[in-house]
Parts: structure tokens; sequence; C-alpha cells
């Protein structure tokens, strides 16, 4: 018993006094329940495992009260309608969009960020961190940090190509699918249906395999391969919009296809659309990123995410966990794109159970 | 029960010719290749009566339509042809990695399912409480993550960190079960976390939404205890989307796999698949993506099946 434990159990013991004399029901059952999960961790684990939740539970307030603040600027700086909406965000989705925005200036200013360059060779293999390398060197000795950095404007920019490019073509099919109906429409669907019975992964390895990889071909292989995705939702949504009065009367009016969709369908169908994107997005980037984790994306110097971790994942059976950081990434803008889409899904849904 | 018969066999056979349509695509999405198979492995260097020779060997010198009859008559039989690369027959080298996949699975589901049925029904009962939001982040986290992230945290803090279980999976044939067992345990829970939040999310959606209609108030409101709600008012209802919904998650092990075979070194069939693409064994690649298609569609059936068979108004379709 030394005095962090103590200091650790007297914490969370008063802590969840406090909330429990103040009603604060769910705050108590919270402090409450990780107050027992670290008895039985602390007889198991010792003190590193109470000093990890320590480590857990401060990173946690942290993000917290990070996003806190990030959502009051928000709110601050935009306008009065918007402003209405960021107030009923949850912390998570600010948090999400907190990410979103850190990794977009790591994307839009690598080159400012980032020391070094992304296949410039600065010291020997696997070299520890120093005052020069933030993280260490790679597998050929080139800095990892840089890297990393690097890596948000490729891995990301790539994924949101091949998803924008899967969303045009889902979403033109699907919107045109619902005006024109008929054999158009039939031949749309069974298309889609066949696409979506092959599990993305592995057509997108049949592909590969024959186009070989390069970046064009990534993208319109993944496009291909999400937007029969979007076309269900974009048909689906278009065709509850197109059975309106106000299509009617347009179509009365003489107007053509293309007005219709431009001018009356996509302004009625964008909410869903946008959520829709972001599912996309992780989709695509979690599919990209198993891609260049299995050596079939992004190719070499280029820094990327997914091959980051393939290169370096020797490193784990030293204990290491620099190969984790660029799949912590990878899996940190998911979350956080999924954290907003959540939002978004349950504003648009209105389901309030 | 004869209704039901003919919609499952309906299903059956919109299935097959779902099937038959996915071989069209594998055939011929090898007939894309600019120039041919031949040119393809042989490469740039390869003189023209290499070519010749190969394609001769390969029975290329026959139309693409001859040709897909007779892979697809081999395939039905289990014939795939040779690999291009080994040169060995390529139905002996699946069938055994196969096994391998569907043990990791089965394992993993057998883990998974209960679990996660279980979870997401307390979760659904405690919904807006702290321990829904908290399930709710973590398990979005879960399905955030790329397979080989969780992968390679298990394979830190539980085999080098600690060395409780074996990093790489290999397995060899005189291991007793309850070592491969040891030894594939890791893997296994890889994907156990992926597939448990997915159902656990999916469930609890499902019990929601069957505890926000009118039959379950009037339950309430008559006086039921709230356990007898659950079990004979909810459950025989939840059963449809649940059934759907560990099937669906079956077909995504199989599939999803693939990824965590190669964290692993886990001799599966996603490894094989993934080794013959970086090959370019056309062959091993076009069996290997039937297999995973056929069963993807197979647990997409069972699924539809399923639910037909739970649920009395599914089997009378407007």
């Amino acid at each position: 018993m030394d005095y962090f434990v103590l200091g650790y159990y007297t914490l969370l013991i008063g802590a969840s006094c406090l909330a429990a004399y103040y009603q604060q029901r769910p705050i108590f059952m919270l402090l409450f329940s990780i107050t027992l999960v670290s008895f039985v961790m602390g007889i198991i684990g010792g003190k590193e495992a109470l000093w990890t939740t320590t480590v857990v539970a401060a990173s946690i307030g942290l993000a917290a009260g990070t996003s806190y603040g990030f959502r009051e600027f928000l709110i601050n700086i935009s306008g009065r309608e918007t402003q209405k909406m960021l107030r009923t965000a949850p912390l998570t989705a600010s948090f999400g969009m907190f990410i979103i925005f850190t990794y977009a200036i790591m994307g839009i200013f690598a080159p400012v960020i980032a020391p070094y360059g992304e296949a410039e060779v600065i010291g020997g293999a696997f070299d520890p961190p120093d005052e020069n390398m933030l993280l260490g060197a790679d597998q050929l000795g080139r800095d990892m940090f840089s890297r990393i950095v690097y890596g948000a404007r490729n891995t990301v920019g790539l994924a949101l190509m091949a998803t924008g490019a899967a969303f045009v073509m889902g979403a033109m099919a699907g919107m045109l699918a619902a005006v024109k109906g008929g054999w158009f429409d039939q031949l749309m669907g069974r298309t889609a249906d066949v696409i979506m019975s092959v599990p993305s992964l592995i057509f997108a390895l049949l592909l590969l395999s024959i186009f070989g990889t390069n970046l064009t071909v990534l993208v319109v292989i993944v496009a291909v391969i999400y937007a029969p995705r979007v076309f269900r939702l974009t048909r689906a949504v278009a065709g509850n919009v197109v059975v309106m009065d106000y299509i009617e009367a347009a179509k009365l009016r003489g107007e053509g296809t293309w007005y219709l969709i431009r001018k009356e369908i996509l302004p009625n169908s964008t909410a869903p659309l946008i959520a829709e994107f972001g599912l996309e997005f992780c989709f695509v980037f979690l599919l990209l990123a198993g891609l260049s984790f299995l050596g079939l994306g992004i190719q070499p110097p280029t820094a990327d995410w997914g091959s980051m971790v393939r290169e370096n994942a020797t490193l784990i059976s030293f204990g290491e966990i620099t190969p984790l950081i660029p799949a912590a990434a990878i899996a940190l803008l998911t979350v956080a794109v999924n954290f907003v889409v959540d939002w978004m899904l349950y504003r648009s849904s209105g389901l309030k159970t | 029960m004869k209704d039901v018969l003919i919609i499952v066999l309906k299903r059956l056979g919109l299935g097959l010719i779902t099937l038959f349509v996915i071989s069209i695509l594998i055939f011929g999405a090898v007939e894309l290749l600019p120039g041919d198979i031949a040119e393809a492995v042989l490469g740039q260097g390869a003189t023209e009566e290499n070519v010749a020779a190969m394609r001769k060997q390969l029975g290329l010198d026959r139309p693409a339509p001859v040709r897909y009859l007779d892979w697809l008559s081999g395939a039905v039989v289990g014939d795939f042809g040779n690999s291009l690369v080994s040169g060995s027959n390529v139905s002996e080298v699946i069938a055994p990695r196969f096994a391998n996949t569907l043990f990791l699975a089965a394992y993993a589901a057998v883990i998974a399912v209960p679990l996660a049925i279980i979870l997401g029904v307390i979760v659904a009962l405690l919904r807006n409480s702290v321990f829904d939001r908290v399930a709710n982040v973590l398990t979005l986290t879960s399905i955030s993550s790329p397979e080989f992230f969780l992968g390679y945290i298990l394979i830190l803090y539980l085999s080098v960190k600690t060395g409780y279980f074996p990093a790489i999976a290999k397995l060899s044939s005189d291991m007793s079960l309850l070592e491969v067992l040891h030894r594939t345990f890791l893997p296994a829970l890889t994907m156990v976390l992926v597939v448990m939040a997915h159902m656990m999310r999916m469930t609890r959606a499902a019990i929601i939404n069957l505890l926000a209609s009118p039959y379950i108030e009037m339950a309430r409101l008559k006086g039921t205890p709230a356990w007898k709600v659950i079990v004979k008012h909810a459950l025989p209802n939840a059963w449809a989307p649940i059934i759907n919904v560990v099937a669906l998650n079956l077909a995504y092990l199989i599939t999803g796999v693939v990824l965590v075979e190669v964290v692993f070194v886990y001799p599966g069939i996603g490894q094989l698949l993934v080794d013959a693409v970086t090959k370019r064994d056309f062959p091993v690649v076009q069996a290997c993506c039937l297999v995973f298609a056929a069963t993807f569609i197979l647990l997409n059936l069972a699924a539809d099946v399923g639910s037909i068979l739970t649920n009395p108004r599914l089997r009378h379709p407007k």
C-alpha cells in the first residue's frame, strides 16, 4: 500500500460519495463501478493496472474537456441557426468534429508540419525516438512522425476521393432510377444486388489481382464496390420524394430529368445523404487501410498508414507500440466520423428511444 | 407448412441464380485482363513461343464461353483446375485451409453470439443510462478500429508483455484440441471483439424497436411483470431480427477473417487468397472468391429463411 494506491481509492470513493450525496445517480453509478472494477484489477494486475486506469481516465477527461471547449468555440463563431443545432450536440459528436478538424489541418499543411520529407532517410533502421525524431525511425530509417503526418494527406485523401467517386456514381444512378423507373430502375437494382452479394474485401482483392495496384485502379474499384450501397439509399430516399405533388407539378411544367434531379430531388434528400457519406467514408477508409495493410494499396515510398503498420509490425514482438500509432490514427479518424454520423442520424431520424 | 417450403425453395433458387451471376462475374473479370492470363503470368520478357505454349496448356485458344462452362462444371464438383504458380490441384490446397477458416469462425461465433445477444438485451433494457452510453462508445470504437489494430493490441498485451497466449497461430496436425484452442485464442478474440460490437448494436436496436410497439405497452399496462413482458411478449417477436443479426455477422466473420489471418499468420483461406493475389495466381483467386461468395450468400439465405420461419407474417408477402 503506497500513497498512490491510497490516494487513488480515496479520490474514487470520495467522489462517488459526493455524487451520491448530491443525487447525481448516473455519475455515482459510473464512479462506483469503476471503484469495484479497480478492486478486481488491482488484485490481479497490481499497481500497474491502477496506474493504467488513471491514465485512461485522465485522457478521457482531457478529451471530454477539449470537446466541451471546441463545442463552445464552434457555438461562438457560428450563426444563429447553427448555434441552436450545435447546442444539442453530445460531447462525443464535438469530439469527432475536433478530431476531423485536426486531421484536416494535418493533411492540408503536411509539408509545413512534418520536419522531414516522407521518403527522406534520416537515421538507422528502427532508431529509438530522440530530439530529432519524435517517434523514432521506421524500418528504413525514415522519420515516423513525418510519415504519419504525410499519411494523413495520402490515406485520407485517397479515401475521400474514392468515397466521392462512389457517391457521385451511386447517387446519380439512384436518382435517375427513381425518376425514370421501369427497366432502368430494374437493371440498376439487380446490378447493385449482385455487387453487394460479394463481400467487399474479397471483390476488391479479385479486381486488384487482375488490374494490378495503382491509385486510379484503387479509386475506381472502391467506387464500384461501394456505389451500390449509395444507390440503394438514394433510390429509397428519392423514391419517397418522386411521388410528391411538387414533382408532378414540375413535370407538368415540362421540366427535364436533369432539372428534376438537381432542383427538386437533391435539395430534399440532402440530410440522409450527408449522413450516408460519413458512414460510407468509414467503410471505404477501413477497406483501403486493410488493402494497404495487405500490401495491395498505396505503394511505397508514399507514406500510408496501413502499409506503415505492416512494415513496422516486427517491432511489436519487442514490446514497442510504434507500429500501433498509424493503426490508432486510422481507428481514431473512423471513430470520430462515426460519432458525428451517429449524432446526425439521431437528429434526422428523430428516434428518441 | 407447405407454403413455407415453397418460400424457402424460392429463396434458395434466387440464391443459386445470384451465385451463378457471380460466377460469371468472377470468371469474366479475369477475361478483362489486358492481354490474357498467359501474357500476364509470363511477363514482358516472355518469347512468343512460350506464351503460345502456355495458352495451349491453359486452353486459352478456345472461346471464353466454352472455357467458362468448362470451369463452372469443374467448380460444381469441386475441381478448380491447377495453380499457375505451384501447379498443384487448387481444391486440395483450399480444402484444409477452408476447414481451418471455418474452425476459427466457429470458435469466434461460439463466444461472440451468446455474449452479444445477452449484452445487447441488457443494454436495450438499460437504454439511455450511463452504461448504455458507455457501451455505445465502446462498441462504436470497436467497430471503427481496423481488425489489424485490435489484433496487434491483443498481441502486444496478451502475448508479448504477459505471455499468456502465442502471437502466431501456426497449427500442426498432432496438436490436441485444447492446444489448438489455446493457439487460436487471440485471432478468435480479435474477431469476437469486432463482431460482438456489431451484434450488440443490432440486437439493441431490434429490442428497442420492439419495446416501443403498442402490444408491449398494453402488456405493461395490464400489469404483467417486467420479466414476463420480455420473455412472453417481446422475445418471440425478437427472434426474427436476432437470427438476422447473427447470420449477417457470421457472414462477416467468414469474410472479415482475411485480415485477422494475415496478422496472426493463421493457415486459412484468407491468407491463401492474399498470397494468390500478390502472385497473380488466377485459378486460386477465382476459387477462393467463389468459395467466399458462396458462403456469404448461403449465410444471407439462412438469415432470410430463419426470419421467415420465426415470423408468420413474412410467409404471406403482399
